[in-house]
């Protein structure tokens, strides 16, 4: 599993300040840092300066691998491996295989876009280090990581009290 | 809170009023020139623009109505748009007394000498018959208006007293009319689209006319949207209502597709004569170039174009795109009536298309209405509902 990556974290007051905690810790030239929230924030993700996710990539070109397996294989089983005669209709009947390439589509897609979000987000962990059990429920937090570009503790501490942490404490996340 | 809120009053600027008379004049030039010179063909034209227009002006209700009962507070700042769109619905009463009139050069079924020797159109008789559709045409517009008066007025009361029982008593009333609306649409498509070819029949043909009817209509709010949000509505609409409308759009495209699809699939498996003669008249003789350019056109150009985040947000592409699907929109009541046109029940392969003035005419001359209708109640009331409960969460609509 992957390692441990140790940092400072400071919990803010509420979600609204954690927003511009986030957005005056983007402007001071932070880039890896994470906010911890129990619940999503609108307009986060701007604030943090993340760009859109490559999910939608994925499914897209997952989407299209799975219609056109689904073409080429409804095209195996009836006109090439086991043709049988259905109405009268020719063995490779298009009109007939939209369904099974639409269904085959989405399944593609869909798998793809579950398999991909939790690769992306680094899941499933085993028991991470907890930083505070209410983090889950009544508190929010801005982690900043040790792999941070020009990181040292003390600076990262000196940051966090500037932007109106309450309480600051050296932990190991992720 | 509502007091302090200072709502811009709509003024219709003067090349829109210019652009709605040519368009107008246009279209009542072009009727009375076809009806000297080429009536059969001009109602035909007439009954393509008729439903056009029908579709979208009931959009507007449909769209309102599926927000009141969802309990949507995202739409709150958009609504009078849609709730502008049923302005029009008065015109359609007047337009279809009009189509009766020249019924008699579009249904084969009102045709005495054509019934006489058509067993199939005889079967059908007590159905379709002269005055069981004008009945029925004139029933389902009336209570349409009906719904609208209620619907809106309710919504314009509440301007001006505030009344929150007002949102409550239009939760029960749009569910009352999505009730109707479903029914008395699908009939409506039979009775005025599907009858024109009184032999073919398709269960499912009242939901395809649904799913243009929402289609196009979602492209001609977002114009309208779009327009509002670049002057009057600047501080009250933002990118996540566009980015929202966007999305519906897209999924309706889609929603259209599959029940295109659907339609054609089982005629296809089926194999039935009277069925699949629809899509024989429909691939031969330059009709197979129409309708691939529905499957090009009405699925796979705009899905591609509006599947992309950005592509739902940036006025200037969704512009095009809604153009785009509009245009489609016509071909496609194109696309269920013309094949008809000369070769009514006679089993005849339909003649080549043909589209010239008399189709652009008459389309103009409604879209002259409809923009003047619906710039007419922009007018005369507030540009967003005011004192609506749910103002708040639309202003600040958020993703």
């Amino acid at each position: 599993m992957s390692k441990y990556v140790s940092g400072v974290v400071g919990f803010i007051e509420d979600d609204h300040k954690l927003l511009a905690a986030a957005k005056k810790t983007y402007a001071a030239g932070y880039r890896e840092f994470d906010t911890i929230s129990p619940f999503p924030i609108h307009g986060m993700d701007a604030a943090m300066g993340l760009g859109r996710s490559a999910i939608p990539w994925v499914t897209f070109f997952a989407g299209l691998t799975g219609c056109s397996f689904g073409l080429w294989f409804t095209w195996w089983t009836s006109a090439v491996n086991y043709p049988v005669n259905v109405g009268g209709k020719p063995f490779m009947s298009l009109p007939a295989f939209i369904p099974i390439l639409f269904e085959l589509t989405i399944l593609f897609g869909a798998l793809s876009s579950v398999g991909a979000m939790f690769i992306l987000n680094g899941l499933p962990k085993v028991k991470p280090p907890v930083i505070d059990p209410d983090l889950t429920c009544s508190k929010f937090a801005l982690f900043i990581p040790e792999t941070e570009t020009g990181y040292s503790p003390e600076k990262a501490e000196s940051h966090l009290k500037s932007i109106g942490a309450t309480d600051i404490r050296r932990v190991a996340e992720f | 809170m509502a007091q302090d809120i200072n709502v811009p009053k709509y003024k219709m600027s003067p090349a829109t009023k210019t652009v709605v008379w040519v368009c107008a004049l246009v279209g009542l030039l072009t009727f009375l020139f076809g009806i000297y010179n080429n009536p059969e063909r001009v109602w035909y034209s007439y009954l393509t623009s008729f439903f056009y227009f029908t579709s979208l002006s009931l959009c507007g209700l449909f769209f309102v109505a599926i927000n009141h009962i969802t309990n949507a507070g995202w739409s709150v700042n958009l609504r009078r748009v849609p709730e502008a769109f049923t302005a029009f619905l008065p015109y359609v009463l007047v337009g279809a007394i009009v189509l009766i009139i020249g019924a008699d050069f579009i249904y084969p079924w009102l045709n005495p000498e054509i019934v006489a020797v058509d067993t199939l159109i005889q079967k059908k008789v007590s159905y379709l018959n002269e005055g069981f559709f004008i009945f029925r045409v004139i029933a389902f517009i009336l209570l349409w208006l009906l719904f609208a008066k209620k619907i809106v007025g309710n919504s314009l009361k509440q301007d001006e007293t505030g009344d929150v029982n007002l949102t409550h008593k239009n939760l029960a009333l749009s569910v009352g009319f999505i009730v109707v609306f479903a029914l008395s649409y699908s009939l409506f498509s039979v009775d005025t689209l599907m009858s024109v070819d009184p032999h073919w029949f398709s269960t499912i043909f009242g939901v395809y006319a649904f799913a243009g009817l929402f289609q196009s209509g979602l492209a001609m709010m977002i114009l309208f949207i779009l327009a509002l949000k670049a002057g009057y509505l600047k501080s009250f609409i933002n990118d996540d209502h566009i980015h929202d409308m966007g999305k519906f759009l897209f999924g309706f495209t889609i929603f259209y597709a599959y029940i295109a699809f659907s339609q054609y699939l089982l005629i296809w498996y089926a194999n039935l004569p009277e069925e699949t003669i629809f899509y024989i008249h429909r691939s031969h003789g330059g009709w197979e170039w129409v309708s691939l350019s529905l499957l090009f056109g009405k699925f796979i150009i705009p899905f591609l174009a509006l599947a992309p985040a950005w592509a739902k947000k940036k006025a200037g592409h969704l512009k095009v795109v809604c153009v785009w699907v509009l245009i489609m929109q016509y071909v496609d009541f194109y696309w269920l009536v013309y094949p008809n046109l000369h070769t009514n029940t006679n089993g005849m392969f339909p003649e080549t298309p043909i589209f010239n003035f008399y189709e652009i005419g008459i389309f103009l001359g409604f879209l002259g209405l409809f923009l003047f209708a619906v710039n007419k109640f922009l007018e005369k009331n507030s540009l967003i509902p005011i004192k609506d409960p749910r103002l708040h969460e639309s202003m600040h609509h958020h993703l």
